[in-house]
């Protein structure tokens, strides 16, 4: 039986979009909506009753940034989210890349970022 | 394929934060390949990984052709404290004797993916993800794979690759 690895070289930053009301969310429409808006792939990572997060790949953090209020107008029509004023968006600096050769095999863990923060 | 049981995880799910659209989309896929399945979709299940392993199991029983897990494939809480918990790979890593497996990894380091296919008796069981474009795609390369008789490692590879497609591009490597 095969048990192999593959790796994404793919720029990402983490999109959060807080201070939402969340219900019945429409996670493909939103992606649609988001990734006609920022010209690039968006992916609903987490979702609960206030907030939303999603990867968001290939873009400048700070070109999201810039466009917050651009980006909340957008989602208004997504099924499934309110609006609140309390809503604000932030975006995380692009992930940083591991030395893969640098992770320790133990322990054994489901997630390579794990060992690698808990190396010595 | 004459009987498909699709056991959808995720605590957003079962509360109705978030919509299933993943359910839906593969039982169209499965009636539209196999018209005369009967394809049940279970009550979503909480993130929680001896629910899942118990619910599989009970299932299973039932002697299904197919038994489908969506959501929770990747590293989760494993990577962030705002991230759900996923437990899908690790019962069905608990539950399946053999199968093969392909992880999809950032070059953060973070687990993205782990898509499993495995066989029990005369069950197969595969788990996909939850974002919607990856489950369409992974369970459409399953369909294919399984239709043309393929290995569980077939099938797990197609299925990976098949998911990685949804990434931009990029060279994939292996570890």
């Amino acid at each position: 039986m095969e048990h192999e690895y593959i790796i994404a070289h793919a720029d990402k930053s983490v999109l959060k979009i807080s201070g939402l009301e969340v219900k019945g969310l429409n996670t493909k429409q939103l992606e649609e909506i988001l990734a006609e808006k920022l010209h690039t792939f968006v992916r609903v990572i987490g979702v609960t009753g206030d907030n939303i997060e999603m990867d968001v790949y290939d873009i400048e953090p700070e070109q999201v940034r810039k466009n917050e209020k651009g980006l909340i107008e957008s989602i208004v029509l997504t099924e499934g989210i309110t609006v609140t004023e309390l809503t604000k968006l932030s975006c995380s600096e692009k992930i940083v890349q591991v030395d893969y050769d640098s992770i320790p095999a133990e322990p054994i863990s489901a997630c390579a970022m794990e060992r690698w923060m808990k190396r010595k | 394929m004459k009987s498909v049981y699709i056991l959808p995880t995720g605590d957003e799910i079962k509360s109705g934060i978030v919509l299933d659209l993943d359910a839906p989309e593969i039982i169209g896929q499965t009636v539209r390949a196999y018209p005369e399945a009967e394809v049940t979709r279970l009550c979503p299940l909480l993130d929680i990984e001896d629910t899942i392993l118990n619910k599989i199991t009970e299932v299973f029983e039932k002697n299904p052709d197919l038994i489908v897990l969506i959501g929770g494939s990747g590293g989760g809480h494993r990577f962030s404290k705002t991230l759900g918990k996923d437990f899908t790979h690790s019962a069905l890593e608990r539950f399946l004797d053999e199968y093969s497996s392909h992880e999809i990894y950032g070059k953060n380091g973070h687990m993205w993916s782990k898509l499993i296919c495995g066989r029990k008796g005369t069950t197969t069981v595969i788990n996909v993800p939850g974002p919607f474009v990856e489950a369409k795609a992974a369970f459409e390369a399953f369909l294919k794979a399984y239709a043309n008789e393929k290995s569980v490692d077939d099938i797990s590879l197609a299925m990976a690759e098949a998911v990685f497609a949804q990434y931009p591009a990029g060279a994939a490597q292996p570890l």
